[in-house]
Parts: structure tokens; sequence; C-alpha cells
């Protein structure tokens, strides 16, 4: 088995590329940053060979993180007798800031006698609007073979393989070159004189684009407009949450009422007794109750997926600087902080694009308030209750749709709020200037995002089902006996739940919620499951009832109601990502002390917000 | 007709007016330096200033092929000369 490593500057399409040439299906969007990590796979068509696809960086001398990393495994991986061929990809539309960096990878390359080959992607950009670039007289110029590609279409894939397949190691000398290393210096006339050659062979052998630009300014001018800006943004953002209810609500009812149908028809054939129960309660409520929720997952990553390939999120990082500098933040949190809305895990690793340091520690803190997929099913379950289903403006606004926009605000207000009392209140170095390429804007591509988002509502399905399935068969054991469900207060749940009360009544909440709460720091969406499965075992009753009827049934107070969506909105009741934040911030103190200041903070700011509704 | 020149800071250079690069000012830290030399700032290079978004939010700058966004802290340090007829 030998290695090929695939490097570039940030969003070149590397990771497209890799994407095609490994059939695999890794995170790609329009923005420059969004591979932070090694990423490996075997080429399609040519299994003996692993593809390497390494963070994009500008330079081989870092001055972020998520650069370093990808710096120093290049540096590795280039001394390794296995890594048979590089391939530098460069963004063949903007040959200038790809260049500079491509010169640095041939020379290390032929310094330590490795074959490289430059592939000049995103060929069909240029080729739709009549450009292309002297790929012949670029490689004179570069002394590497340069071959256009592109990752969308496929277009010249084909001659990679082929060059992997048949030389992998012909272009390699065999006799390394005695240049000297750039990994290894700091030489700044070195630098200069690579810089001046990249410009001239940007200008020499490279396609005009302004063509390209205009469209790109055009709606520049009205994304980044003083007043346009603001309003597009607001938009964009109020659309994502509306589409979360109104896009997925025909699937939503598809799936509850197949769920009902199946649980009403399965029913009848088992006899009564534990079996039944157990069906009912557990498999049907509990399960049931999640499964609900898996079309909003799909409809939530749909719709950031098509920001992201848009080249929309740069323009937004942009808007959002000045205002989150404010918080001690920066333009580039914005990216990370809207990641965690679909999953505070890439969103943690996202934040390695950030070159501050200080500012990517008050990314961290804020990012665990974002509001997370995974609160999902709890905003939505408690929004059905309380919210009818109705629609204002003729239809435009949805009520439930503009409650969870208001509910997801909170999570990002009070996330901003974190990161500027703790900005203001510590010490620290000062801020690092904003400095991002703007991508080019483009169609989003509908089928690897429609792809992306399946995976993700079965990652959403596997990963927490597992979890969930466990802890409702656990919970229906402890709630069905000693009585055989007969009495789910007298049961060994109850007994559980009443010792643990005492900390959720002050919130008005009894200890069937205390149970679900406290079964959610598995991961949050258990908190349905749990829920499901207690009021499933006291219904008691032959049919399958929705979750929303039956805690509409018990009588929540609005007051508790709200105090259970408060305390969601911050408490950090996820493993996985308590897991990954000691480890990107090398600290498990940092990650300790935050579980223990949200959930404080979270009981607080319910407590507060119950006894407000209470007088009100 | 003489055209003479007039250095400014980036920050100040006015929307889809042309200036090429002088330099930069000392005060700018090198690593900054080098990643603005990387996105192709060289010196005799031109730039456009091609948005400036309100409320003080970073500006779009064309420079050759690609459009960057820089804040006001960077920007002032990129010294520009604007042809003046």
């Amino acid at each position: 088995m030998s290695r090929v490593l695939l490097v570039g500057t940030p969003n070149s399409g590397k990771t497209a590329l890799f994407n095609r040439l490994t059939g695999l299906n890794h995170r790609v969007a329009n923005y420059p940053g969004i591979t932070v990590d090694l990423s490996m796979g075997r080429l399609s068509t040519l299994p003996e060979h692993e593809l390497v696809d390494f963070p994009g960086t500008y330079s081989l001398r870092p001055i972020s993180e998520e650069e370093r990393i990808a710096v120093d495994h290049f540096a590795k991986a280039l001394d390794a007798p296995d890594v048979a061929h590089v391939l530098c990809v460069v963004d063949a539309t903007r040959l200038e800031k790809s260049l500079f960096f491509c010169l640095q990878v041939v020379r290390e390359c032929r310094q330590r006698g490795k074959a490289v080959t430059v592939l000049a992607n995103m060929g069909d950009i240029l080729a739709r609007h009549n450009l292309a670039i002297d790929a012949r007289g670029l490689a004179a110029g570069i002394g590497a073979p340069v071959l256009v590609v592109s990752a969308r279409t496929g277009e010249g894939l084909p001659e990679v393989l082929q060059r992997l397949a048949s030389g992998i190691t012909s272009e390699a000398s065999a006799d390394p070159i005695p240049e000297p290393a750039l990994l290894a210096q700091d030489d700044e006339s070195a630098d200069q004189a690579l810089y001046a050659e990249a410009h001239q062979l940007a200008e020499r052998f490279g396609a005009p684009a302004d063509q390209l630009l205009l469209i790109q300014s055009r709606l520049d001018r009205f994304f980044l407009g003083s007043l346009s800006g603001g309003l597009s943004f607001s938009l964009i953002m109020l659309v994502l949450f509306q589409s979360i209810f109104t896009w997925s609500a025909p699937a939503m009812d598809a799936v509850e009422a197949a769920i009902a149908g199946l649980g009403s028809w399965m029913l009848p054939f088992l006899s009564e007794g534990i079996v039944r129960d157990f069906t009912a309660d557990a498999i049907f409520s509990g399960i049931g109750a999640f499964l609900v929720f898996v079309p909003q997952i799909f409809v939530l990553t749909f719709v950031i997926g098509l920001l992201e390939d848009s080249g929309y999120l740069a323009r937004a990082a942009l808007i959002c600087h000045k205002p989150l500098r404010f918080f001690g933040l920066s333009g580039k949190s914005f990216i990370p902080m809207l990641s965690g809305v679909a999953c505070a895990i890439p969103a943690i690793y996202a934040a390695r694009s950030i070159e501050s340091p200080r500012a990517r520690f008050l990314t961290y803190l804020a990012i665990p308030l974002m509001p997370c997929s995974a609160r999902l099913p709890v905003y939505t379950l408690l929004i059905a209750i309380f919210i009818p289903r109705e629609t204002a403006l003729g239809g435009l606004v949805g009520w439930q749709g503009l409650t969870l926009f208001c509910v997801y605000g909170l999570g990002i207000v009070c996330g901003l709020v974190v990161a500027g009392v703790v900005n203001r209140v510590s010490a620290g170095e000062a801020q690092m200037p904003f400095m991002m390429e703007l991508p080019a804007y483009r169609l989003p591509a509908l089928i690897p995002i429609a792809r992306k988002s399946v995976q993700r509502a079965q990652h959403f399905v596997t990963k927490a089902g597992l979890v969930i399935l466990s802890v409702t068969v656990i919970v229906w054991v402890l709630g069905y006996f000693p009585n055989q469900g007969a009495d789910l207060g007298a049961s060994w749940l109850g007994t559980i739940g009443k010792w643990i009360e005492p900390v959720f009544q002050p919130l008005g909440l009894d200890w069937r919620y205390g149970v679900a709460i406290v079964s959610a720091f598995l991961a949050r969406e258990v908190f349905v499951g749990t829920l499901g499965t207690i009021m499933g075992i006291e219904g008691a009753e032959d049919n399958i009832l929705p979750l929303v009827e039956q805690v509409q049934a018990s009588a929540l107070p609005l007051g508790s109601g709200l105090a259970l969506l408060v305390f969601f909105a911050i408490a950090l009741q996820c493993i996985s990502t308590v897991a990954i934040l000691a480890r990107e911030a090398n600290s498990w103190r940092l990650a300790v002390r935050m579980v223990v200041a949200y959930l404080c903070l979270a009981w607080l700011a319910a407590w507060l917000t119950f006894q407000i509704a209470a007088a009100v | 007709m003489v055209a003479e020149s007039q250095t400014m800071n980036l920050w100040e250079l006015p929307t889809r007016t042309e200036a090429v690069l002088v330099g930069f000012a000392p005060a700018l830290a090198e690593r900054y330096r080098g990643r603005l030399l990387e996105f192709g700032f060289h010196t005799g290079e031109r730039i456009v200033c091609q948005h400036q978004p309100g409320f003080g939010a970073p500006r779009v700058y064309r420079v050759s092929n690609a459009t960057y966004s820089l804040d006001r802290e960077l920007a002032l340090q990129v010294l520009v000369s604007v042809a003046r007829e």
C-alpha cells in the first residue's frame, strides 16, 4: 500500500476531489478552512493507493492552528518511504492565490525526491466562460506536470488516475535536487523570489477572470450592502428556522402516522402481558417519539448545506465581524457557531481556523450554547405542546417556526453574553486582525448536499438511537416493575424519581420530567424517548398517542414548559461534545468547568423563567 | 497633463478606485505581512476597493483575480498610491 498526498490552498476543492477519487463523502463547503484534519481513503479504482487529504494552507509557514497541523503532517509525510506521489491542487480560476504554495510544495517534493503533479481544479468554471489556462506553459514554469481537472464534473480525473497507476514513482528524481528545504528555514529573500515567480507565472499562464469577478461583485453589492446586507442576512436566518418546521412538517406527520398505524396494527396480535406492554410503551411510545424528529434533522442539514455551498457564509462572517468583536469573538467565529446549529462537534473542529487563540477560546465557550440539532426534538416537542400550528401574514410565517427562531435566538444570545463576560473579566492578548478570502458564489450542488443530509439523519438515528434504545429499555424496566405498570409512582423509577424531584420542583416539574432530564445527560435527544416511555407506561391505552397529546393531557404548566426550554437551551448535556472540547482546548479542566457552570446557569435561568411566568 | 499620485492607506481608498500597492507600514507584524504577500499583496500590484459594507465591517478588496476582506486594523497598515490627474 502506498500513499498519495493531496494538498492545496484553502477552498481550492481538495476535499471535493478527494470524494471523487475515493468515493467517500467527506464534508465540503464553499468557504476557506473547512478541512481541519487529515482524511484518508483508498482510491476507488486503485485500491492499492491510499489518498490523504490535508487541511488547506496558503503557505508552508503556518499562522494558525489548522495550518500548523497541516504543515507538520506534510513535513513528516514527505519523509515517509510509503509516500509515492503528491497531488497539489490549485484553483484554476485564481492562480495567484495558489501558486506561491504550489511552488513551495513542488520545491519540497523535488528536494525530497517525491513525484508531484499539479491539479488545476475548477476547469469547468473556466470552460463555461470560454476561458482556459495554459497548462503546458505553466507546467514548464513550475517544473511539474499540470492537469486541468474538475472535481464537480470529474473532467481530467481519469488522466490523474492513469498517472498514479502507471508511473507513480516515475516523476521522482532518483537523486533529490539539492535545494534548501523551505520547511526548515525562514528565509525572507527566498520567499520574495517565490512570490515574484508565482505572480509572473499567474500573469503569464493564468486566465483573466474579470467576467467571473463581475458576477461576484454584483452579488456582493447586494449581500454586503449596508441595508440590503443586514436585511438579507436576517431573512436568510429566518428562512433557515422556518424551513425546519414548514418543510419537514409533512414528513413528520407521515412518520408519526406510520408509527401509530403500525402500533395499532401490531398490538392486537400480541397477547396481554409484559411483551405487549413493552412493545407499546418502550418501542412505539419511546423510540417512536424520537423517530418523528428525523425529517427535521434532514431539513436542517440540507439548508445549512445550501448556505455552505453557495459561498454566502464567508460574506455572513464579514457582516458579523464587527458585532462579534464586541463580544471578543471574530467574524471567523460565525462559521463554527452556525455549524454548531447542526452539531457542536464539527463546530469545535471548525474553530481551529480562527487564528487568534483568545477568539478561539471564546468561540469554544459559545459553541455548546448554540442550538444544536440534538436540542431540536426537545424544542419541537415543547413548542408543539404550547404553540398552535397556525400561520400569520397570509401563511408566510408560522407561529411555531417563529417561536423556534426565538428559542434559537436565546441560545445564540446566551453564547454571546458568556463570551462577552469572560472576555471582559479575564486578561488575554489583543485580538488579531481579520483577513479572509471571499470565495466565488456558486449554485449549490443539490445531490451531494442531499446525500450528506441523509447521512446526517442516519447518523442521528444510529448514534442517538442506540443510546435511546438502551435508556428506553432501562427506563421501561424501572418504570414497569415491581407492579407490572399498575402504578408508575410506586415503581422503582418512581422511587428514584422522587429522590431527584426536589431539584426540579422549583421549576414546576415533577419527578417524571426530572428523570427525563437526568437521562438526557447521555444525549439530549434521550429526553424525548424517556418521556415517551414514561407517558406510555402511565397512559396504559391500547392506542399509541403522539407524545405531544400525552403531555398536553398531563397539564404541564406553561411556566414549566418555558423553564424546560430555557434549561435545555443552556445546559451542556452532551458527553461527546465535552470530550472533543477537552481534546481541542487541551484542557479537561476547562471542559468540566464548562459543564458545571452551564448546568448551574441553566437551572438558575430556568427557575427565573418559571418565577416570572408564575407572576405574570 | 502630468499625473500626480497620492499615497494613502488602504482603508482610505474610495470604492471602485484603483490603486497601486506601495508597501506596508513598519508596525505591521511579520506574519500578517507574510500572509498578505501570499494573498498577492505585492508592491506594484493593482488593488481595487470593491465594497465598503456599513457599520465599520471589513472591506472587500480585489487583488488580481481574487477578492479578500480586510478589517480596518489591517487595512490601515497597507499603503497604496492613487493616480491623480
